[in-house]
């Protein structure tokens, strides 16, 4: 494990080197340098399983933290290699020529996070919702709350309490109530 | 349209007798160790803060009360139902929940028919999971939304304050006070708990946003003396806190100071929209200028009627000024919130005893009349020799300090008492004693064991720290005087305090002896009113409820319909309590003079 990490640092300046347990790691990588290293690690040091591909929205960084989490089967070692882009600007360059499966993985990045790979296939395409029609739903901006208010109609016969509230008229019901009150319909 | 559109519709029938295609679970497979799935809760433990329904995205919580769960200090009453036509089994409800009773169990199979059986109340409504340990529980220890440790309060060490009465504790920063407040949660649980029933989540609220004037506004709403409440109240609210059930409660008294330290006296009628006030010709007296009696003021100015405050002593602020040592509540505080209530019209006669006499033209000249005169008599333990000379009451001597009058400093002292006053006396004459002779020779003893004394325990911990000696469960039997001159107290271990209908009866080992040397004894052991000064004619007429004291409504007003009570004569003692029936005297007083009109 230290010496595939050593090589992946010399060659890519791999920075944030962290060992999660025995045969797991993981490095990052310059955006540039990120494509370049898994391709290294599949063709020259026996990672040919690709697990899978996924991202972390770091809102207040403004950047997308993105994951390729490689597999080598001979030494049963697992290597994450992570990469930031902008998250103004998402593209990152396809690595759909590596393994046909993250076609897939590229377009539901594409419709969760907005996040463009130019030249993998069907990336446009709707990857789970059908007729979409607001910002990416996984960017942490989304309200997923707000949505839900104005996209679904409200179940009849629900109520609920606010514990304040409740609680002054319980125990003290000759008493005006002070607490704001949170009580509603839904 | 051709005919196979027609007759395919038909051949669907030929399906009637084979077997369903969809079957209730066909692989009984059961969850990963961790799964998400449906909810439990452990009722007696959950407090029904409804953080959970906060933090849900997708409002799938409501908080519902239960049959068999009683509203009561700390616990709202109220569970959480869940509806699972919007959960989406983030687990955010077991990660916030301030009790950890709610869970995730790894069941996730429930085939039902009735939409509305996907509604129930987890630990309520049985269901088979419940018996299943594993699923999704808020992974422990140091997994936390909110620090579970207070924002430390500075203070001076002992050895710093030990010789004075400056002001120990002091105060949080901005910084401090907004990363305090970032740890509530807002359920709003202690807001019932407290007394004064203060808009607490929300002056929380405004230290997190740096909104100080809002901050004022809340807090003037139910409570006239914040710079008073923010450094001794007893602030019953931080024991039912929903985030001290796993951790330290909210610094709630301290976030309360910060609001009221932060903003100048001169802002206050600007802020507050005080500074026209239009008054009627109705006029009230209030006789005693303490917690309960300027509260009343404050609130009974506001409606508009004119109050004048008789108050015995030199300087307003009863037992807040005369009863508590400059060291936790420095005067200037007690002026700046005082000196605004008077600020709004209200008249203050000092140094003006009320006798009977006076009561009665007070009765005549005024549309009513509050009382609200406290506990300002000492009580005596009445052994052998506490009639001497050198033995004192603590309120006596407090006062005398405050007043800045001499009084009797020996080398040791004995004080007798186990409250909240025993450690104030305990550490005023602790100062005094170390700024005369550079040390301490003070024990303080209770009937009380440790665990039963009823001082706030850091009351017990920082009295230590200055170099009182706290010797708890020891029953005074004699003092014992020699040519004149006290030497000290006699005590036998005491067994227990309250027998088993938790009255006080106390049980004593009388051949466990001890002797505390000293050349004074004080005590400390409780206080009473005097009432003197109500006219026996019109005491008559009021009627009294338990342990004596006056029956009054819930506005406070007595049997005699003019006449309203309040403060330690009728509830407490505490200030907060006096704060709470000044305000609500101030509503039963309003109606009152209204409904004479």
């Amino acid at each position: 494990m230290n010496e595939i990490l050593d090589k992946i640092k010399q060659k890519y300046n791999a920075e944030d080197v962290t060992v999660q347990r025995e045969r797991l790691a993981f490095v990052t990588v310059a955006k540039d340098l990120a494509i370049d290293a898994v391709t290294w690690l599949r063709d020259y040091e026996g990672f040919s399983h690709f697990v899978m591909m996924s991202c972390v929205d770091w809102m207040e960084e403004g950047k997308f933290q993105l994951l390729y989490l490689l597999h080598n089967p001979d030494t049963k070692i697992d290597i994450g290699v992570k990469t930031y882009i902008d998250r103004e600007n998402p593209v990152m360059e396809s690595a759909h020529h590596l393994w046909k499966q993250i076609w897939t993985y590229q377009r539901e990045l594409h419709e969760a996070f907005g996040i463009d790979f130019p030249g993998s296939p069907r990336v446009d395409e709707n990857f789970v919702l059908e007729g979409w029609d607001d910002i990416p739903h996984m960017r942490r901006e989304f309200n997923t709350k707000e949505y839900s208010e104005k996209t679904y109609f409200p179940r009849p016969g629900r109520k609920t309490y606010d514990p304040a509230t409740y609680m002054q008229e319980k125990l003290y019901p000759n008493q005006p109530v002070t607490a704001k009150r949170k009580d509603n319909d839904k | 349209m051709n005919l196979k559109d027609i007759l395919t519709p038909f051949t669907a029938w030929s399906r009637v007798v084979k077997d369903p295609v969809t079957i209730k679970d066909p692989l009984s497979r059961e969850g990963a160790p961790r799964y998400r799935g449906f909810h439990d809760n452990d009722v007696e433990t959950c407090i029904g803060c409804g953080t959970c329904e906060a933090i849900c995205e997708n409002e799938a919580i409501d908080l519902v009360p239960v049959e068999g769960i009683e509203t009561k200090d700390g616990d709202s009453g109220l569970r959480p139902k869940i509806d699972y036509g919007r959960c989406c089994w983030c687990a955010l409800c077991v990660d916030i929940c301030t009790t950890n009773s709610l869970r995730l169990t790894n069941e996730f199979k429930w085939v039902d028919t009735d939409p509305d059986n996907f509604r129930f109340i987890p630990g309520v409504d049985e269901k088979d999971w419940y018996k299943k340990e594993e699923g999704w529980r808020k992974p422990e220890p140091n997994y936390h939304f909110y620090p579970q440790e207070r924002v430390k309060m500075e203070e001076l060490g002992p050895e710093e304050r030990g010789d004075s009465f400056i002001e120990f504790v002091k105060g949080y920063s901005k910084e401090q006070a907004q990363q305090e407040a970032d740890r509530c949660v807002e359920c709003g649980i202690c807001i019932g708990t407290c007394p004064a029933h203060m808009g607490i989540p929300e002056y929380i609220k405004a230290v997190r946003n740096d909104d100080m004037e809002e901050g004022l506004k809340i807090l003037y709403e139910t409570n006239p003396l914040p710079e008073i409440c923010g450094r001794i109240c007893t602030h019953k609210c931080e024991t039912v806190c929903s985030v001290g059930v796993n951790g330290d409660p909210l610094s709630i008294r301290w976030l309360k100071r910060y609001i009221a330290d932060q903003v100048p006296a001169e802002q206050y009628h600007e802020i507050l929209d005080t500074k026209k006030i239009y008054k009627d010709d109705k006029k009230v007296a209030i006789i005693g200028a303490g917690p309960a009696g300027l509260s009343a003021a404050y609130y009974l100015s506001l409606l508009g009627h004119n109050v004048t405050i008789f108050e015995k002593l030199d300087k307003p602020g009863g037992m807040m000024r005369y009863g508590i040592p400059e060291y936790r509540l420095p005067y200037d505080q007690i002026d700046k919130d005082v000196n605004y209530i008077l600020s709004l019209g209200v008249e203050l006669k000092t140094n003006t005893t009320v006798d009977e006499e006076m009561f009665k033209k007070l009765q005549k000249d005024y549309d009513a009349v509050f009382v609200s005169t406290g506990l300002h008599l000492g009580r005596s333990t009445r052994i052998p020799g506490s009639d001497h000379e050198h033995v004192f009451q603590s309120i006596d001597l407090l006062r005398k300090i405050t007043a800045g009058e001499e009084i009797m400093v020996p080398e040791k002292i004995v004080v007798i008492g186990g409250g909240n006053v025993a450690m104030d006396i305990t550490r005023s004459l602790a100062r005094l004693q170390r700024a005369k002779y550079g040390k301490v020779q003070i024990i303080t003893t209770s009937l009380e064991s440790e665990e039963e004394m009823p001082a706030d325990r850091e009351e017990v911990v920082e009295a230590r720290e200055e170099g009182a000696t706290i010797d708890p469960g020891w029953g005074p039997k004699e003092i014992e005087i020699v040519d004149g001159k006290i030497k000290g107290l006699h005590v036998v271990k005491v067994l227990s305090v309250f027998d088993e209908d938790h009255r006080f009866n106390p049980k004593f080992d009388e051949n466990q002896k001890k002797f505390f040397e000293g050349d004074m004894i004080v005590e400390s052991i409780g206080q009473a009113p005097d009432l003197s000064y109500i006219p026996k004619e019109i005491d008559e007429q009021l009627e009294r409820g338990p342990r004596g004291r006056y029956l009054i409504s819930e506005y406070n007003q007595t049997s005699v319909e003019w006449l309203f009570a309040g403060g330690d004569i009728v509830v407490g003692p505490d200030v907060i309590h006096g704060i709470a029936d000044g305000h609500k005297a101030a509503v039963g007083i309003d109606n009152y003079l209204n409904s004479k009109k």
